[in-house]
């Protein structure tokens, strides 16, 4: 990396430090989205980690590619039963999903967004890059230490939340943790994430999402991570699924 | 028995404080009884099936499941459906709810030619309003088995939101918020609502007010009852206040060890009353009849000749009640005759104790003493005992064949006794309860929750194809109407692939199907998370004892033949609790009854030092037994929780009056030499005794038959009749019996004098 690179970093960071003051909470949460979906792609792996009341824990990896905010294929490679499972995610909700047992595709439709994917405690919901300054009305609420803390109002109403209370870090602006609160007002569910500085980018290394209405938690580890290595489109359709 | 008389009246005032601190005390515990009116949790834990039943709750999300249906001419209507999804987020949101499924959330697998779509069927964020919508929505729900009339009715007038609670959930507090939360909603549609945590918060509600209105009127009754007998403020206030004292230190008792109010117990309160007040009604007797002129000396002379027949005529009682400890198959049962038995206990123990010491500290004794007015005549010996004793001795043999022909009807009655071990039925026909109930089987194919147990892989295509062929052989039958298991989830996806509604042959179809429904909220009411165990869901539409005989002995059957070392089947649910509720009735009925004769046969024929006596003194009672059993089955009132309970405790109270009339034979046999002739005045003194207890007891059971809850007051109706069976057994069976013997023994001696 450049010197300069890093001295006009280390300005613009300095340079929003000193404004956080002025800053109202939707600018916040602008600048959290882009810290969460500023890179054009991504690859890497993915291992979910299952763990239930007991402690049990299951294991689950994946490979993901993912280009801009709303094209990602996931491709499961453990365990064996579900090695070869692929999802390929295209915007307007558009789902593909392989299942090499059967050596087919089914486009699929959950219509339900609230339902957890593939047995995480994350829900489908929780699962798309849909920029939360696009889902969300953001309020600061106050700032804390080193984070901001944001409440946010599901637009439109179409959502299982009623609000969710992010805490956004307010050196690097990504977020610290979540917290879900369901229409009875009652939490449940919690994201906390640990960020990595990959090259230009921050990366979410470990997600840890916690329901807490059924004691069960799931982590999401990435690793491998690479940026910007010039996915195209054509590597995410239907044929390129199969493969 | 003199020294200890001298010793309570020397006590007198340790005594009536020590009680007065204890009443204090227990009376401040009592305020801690709670209720619970789960009869669930008072299945025995060593039953394999109420504990695998209990086990089903806790892995699979609650097998306590409520309902409620809304009613309207057709529930395909977008207010309607937003109705629906109002009750549906305010069960969801209510702390105790496990699960909810409804129209609104009910998770759907939709296949079509360009693929699959998981999701609900209706999207409840946008409910489907314009009428082509709305139709497509009908004709779909009543295309699919798994919907139509299992979460619409099959007319589409109603539609029912079920959950389930979490285990470890307050059930009665949560099904009243439940309760209260949606009636707040508001809503212009007909709501019912039922399955047994809304039951058993009913039945709690009844309990309570029960309790509330039933004690006072028992109290006032037999306060009237003991005014017209005693004719003194004291003959009135002490019988009472020890019996209300028994009542409180009982409860109190129950609170202290750690137990609850069952839908049994809470008649705990009337038959202490009842019961409790009669030993000091006879210690009082017995200190009015004594002609000592020093009160004190007339006191304890009083005391030392009750103490023993007291004692006895409340140790029968108690074990007429302690018989159901060995007998019951229901906790509840169990711990009914354990409290009620300490509960009679307590109140000989008071009458002993507390009554003499009372009347002694206080100087609580007659104004007057009356001084002989030779065998006050009264309407009674006037009217019905004289007679009585003039039949008797001119037709023995016609009385003791009336008394033939009675049993053998009744005998001939008892086969139609028929038992009852549903819920619904606790309640009156027209209360909303009942009428849920009617609605919930004639709709939705009942409330009563249903489950096979599936040991084994349950990704392994062998389970699954026996979970699909056990669905298929359980809705043969015409009380299931809906089955759900994962195998129509997994039978459902691989339709969805293109392959046909089958379960695959290949384990890795299986498993990569699987993907798609792991996380979905429904799995974990369906498998356990090792996917080890998996159930089939269903509901049984009838309440019949019959319908579900046939069903779970038909299940069974199927279950054997068709289990193997990879697959383990097991029935439970409802039905198969009932079944064994069912058969434990009969059964605990008989052991208790037989326990409770033989236990009181050898006390009343130790004491009587004549096993012959005994026999004679137990066949009055067996006699209203038998004409009880037979009532039941003439009446069609049916052998159930409550009703189980009247034989023993028949035989418990009963059995006093026969023992009255022995002792009384004795001691006047004794007196006279003269058989005929002690039996005469043995009816036409204790006789007295012995009606006015009858109508006294009797009297307060038959307030039972205002109770709320059914059974209780069929209780109430057949308590009274055993105490009229057995007095009136013991006013003329036994004295017939004694007639009878005594004129062969004097014809056998006189054949000796020849």
């Amino acid at each position: 990396m450049k010197i300069q690179t890093v001295v006009l970093t280390a300005l613009i960071v300095a340079g929003s430090m000193f404004s956080a003051n002025a800053q109202d909470a939707s600018t916040i949460l602008k600048k959290m989205d882009d810290v969460m979906y500023s890179p054009k792609d991504m690859t890497g792996k993915n291992k979910i980690i299952l763990i239930d009341k007991n402690g049990k824990q299951e294991i689950r990896e994946a490979t993901i590619q993912q280009k801009g905010t709303d094209k990602r294929i996931f491709r499961f490679t453990a365990p064996a039963s579900q090695s070869g499972i692929a999802v390929l995610s295209l915007p307007n909700d558009v789902m593909y999903l392989y299942l090499p047992a059967f050596g087919k595709e089914r486009r699929i439709a959950t219509s339900a967004k609230n339902q957890n994917f593939a047995g995480t405690d994350f829900s489908y919901d929780d699962m798309e890059s849909v920029l939360f300054s696009v889902k969300y009305t953001p309020k600061l609420v106050k700032t804390e230490g080193n984070v901001y803390v944001l409440e946010l109002t599901p637009i439109g109403g179409k959502s299982d939340y009623s609000k969710v209370i992010v805490r956004v870090n307010k050196t690097n602006y990504y977020p610290e943790s979540m917290e879900y609160y369901d229409k009875g007002n009652n939490k449940i569910k919690e994201a906390r994430y640990t960020f990595k500085k990959i090259g230009n980018y921050w990366n979410a290394a470990e997600i840890e999402m916690t329901d807490l209405k059924k004691n069960h938690k799931t982590k999401m580890q990435m690793s491998d991570v690479k940026y910007d290595t010039g996915l195209t489109d054509d590597d995410f359709t239907v044929r390129k699924l199969k493969q | 028995m003199e020294k200890l008389s001298q010793i309570i009246i020397k006590l007198k005032w340790i005594i009536v404080t020590s009680v007065l601190a204890l009443t204090i005390f227990f009376g401040y515990q009592t305020q801690f009884l709670t209720i619970n009116s789960d009869i669930l949790s008072s299945l025995p834990d060593d039953d394999p099936a109420a504990s695998l039943y209990k086990e089903i709750g806790t892995q699979f999300g609650g097998n306590d499941m409520g309902m409620i249906v809304l009613e309207s001419d057709n529930v395909f209507k977008t207010e309607i459906l937003q109705h629906i999804k109002q009750i549906t987020d305010s069960l969801r949101y209510t702390d105790g709810v496990s699960t909810v499924t409804s129209l609104t959330n009910i998770l759907d697998i939709k296949s079509s030619e360009w693929g699959i779509e998981i999701g609900k069927l209706v999207d409840e964020y946008n409910l489907p309003n314009k009428q082509s919508q709305l139709d497509s929505l009908k004709n779909y729900v009543f295309s699919k088995e798994m919907y139509k009339g299992a979460i619409v009715s099959e007319d589409g007038t109603a539609t029912v939101v079920m959950f389930t609670l979490l285990p470890d959930a307050d059930k009665q507090a949560v099904a009243k918020m439940i309760k209260s939360k949606v009636e707040n909603l508001n809503l212009p549609e007909t709501l019912y609502f039922g399955g047994l945590p809304m039951m058993m918060n009913d039945i709690s509600d009844l309990i309570l007010s029960d309790i509330v209105w039933l004690l006072p009127i028992v109290f006032v009754i037999i306060a009237l009852i003991l005014l017209l007998s005693f004719k003194s403020f004291r003959g009135v206030l002490l019988p009472l206040l020890t019996a209300g004292i028994a009542v409180i230190w009982t409860i109190g008792i129950m609170v202290v060890t750690g137990y609850e109010l069952t839908i049994i117990s809470n008649i705990i309160p009337v038959v202490l009353l009842a019961l409790g007040s009669a030993y000091t009604i006879h210690v009082l007797n017995s200190i009015n009849q004594s002609k000592e002129k020093d009160r004190k000396q007339a006191l304890i002379k009083a005391l030392t000749y009750i103490i023993i027949p007291v004692i006895l005529a409340a140790v029968t009682t108690a074990i007429g009640f302690v018989s159901f400890v060995f007998g019951a198959y229901l906790t509840m049962i169990k711990d009914f005759g354990i409290f009620t038995a300490v509960g009679t206990l307590i109140a000989l123990l008071l009458s002993i104790f507390f009554v003499p010491a009372l009347i002694s500290a206080f100087s609580m004794y007659r104004k007057k003493i009356e001084t002989d007015q030779p065998e006050k005549e009264n309407i009674l010996t006037h009217k019905i005992l004289q007679p009585l004793v003039t039949l008797l001795f001119k037709h023995p043999k016609y009385s003791l064949t009336a008394w033939g022909i009675l049993l053998l009807l009744s005998i001939g009655g008892m086969f139609f006794i028929k038992t009852s071990v549903n819920m619904a039925d606790y309640f009156k026909k027209d209360n909303p309860t009942r009428v849920s109930e009617d609605v919930m089987q004639k709709k939705f194919g009942g409330s009563l929750p249903v489950f096979v147990v599936f040991e084994g892989d349950m990704q392994s295509p062998e389970v699954l194809k026996m979970m699909i062929k056990t669905e298929h052989f359980m809705k043969e039958d015409p009380n299931i109407d809906m089955t759900q298991s994962v195998a129509d989830l997994v039978e459902q996806m691989n339709d969805a692939m293109g392959e046909g509604k089958m379960i695959p042959d290949d384990k890795a179809k299986i498993e990569q199907l699987w993907f798609l429904l792991d996380g979905q909220d429904v799995m974990t009411q369906l498998v356990s998370e090792d996917l080890d165990k998996g159930i089939i869901q269903s509901r049984f539409a009838s309440v019949e004892t019959k319908n579900i005989d046939e069903f779970t002995s038909k299940m069974n059957k199927f279950i054997q033949e068709n289990k193997s070392e990879n697959i383990k089947l097991e029935l439970t649910g409802m039905p198969s609790v009932y079944v064994k509720l069912n058969n434990s009735l009969i059964q605990s009925q008989y052991s208790s009854l037989i326990i409770a004769i033989i236990m009181v046969l050898l006390i009343v024929g130790l004491m009587l030092r004549s096993i012959s006596k005994g026999v004679y003194a137990t066949i009055p009672i067996i006699a209203t037994i038998l004409i009880l059993f037979g009532f039941m089955g003439i009446t069609g009132i049916p052998l159930d929780i409550a009703t189980v309970l009247v034989g023993s405790i028949a035989l418990g109270i009963g059995i006093d009056y026969s023992i009255h009339i022995i002792t009384g034979f004795n001691f006047h046999l004794k007196e006279t030499g003269d058989a005929e002739k002690a039996i005469e005045k043995t009816i036409l003194s204790s006789g007295n005794a012995v009606i006015i207890n009858v109508l006294s007891v009797a009297a307060g059971f038959l307030v039972l038959i205002f109770s709320q809850i059914v059974p209780l007051q069929n209780f109430g109706i057949l308590v009274a009749i055993s105490m009229f069976g057995s007095g009136i057994g013991a006013l003329t069976l036994l004295p017939v019996i004694l007639i009878l013997t005594n004129r062969k023994r004097k014809i056998v001696a006189n054949n000796h004098k020849q």
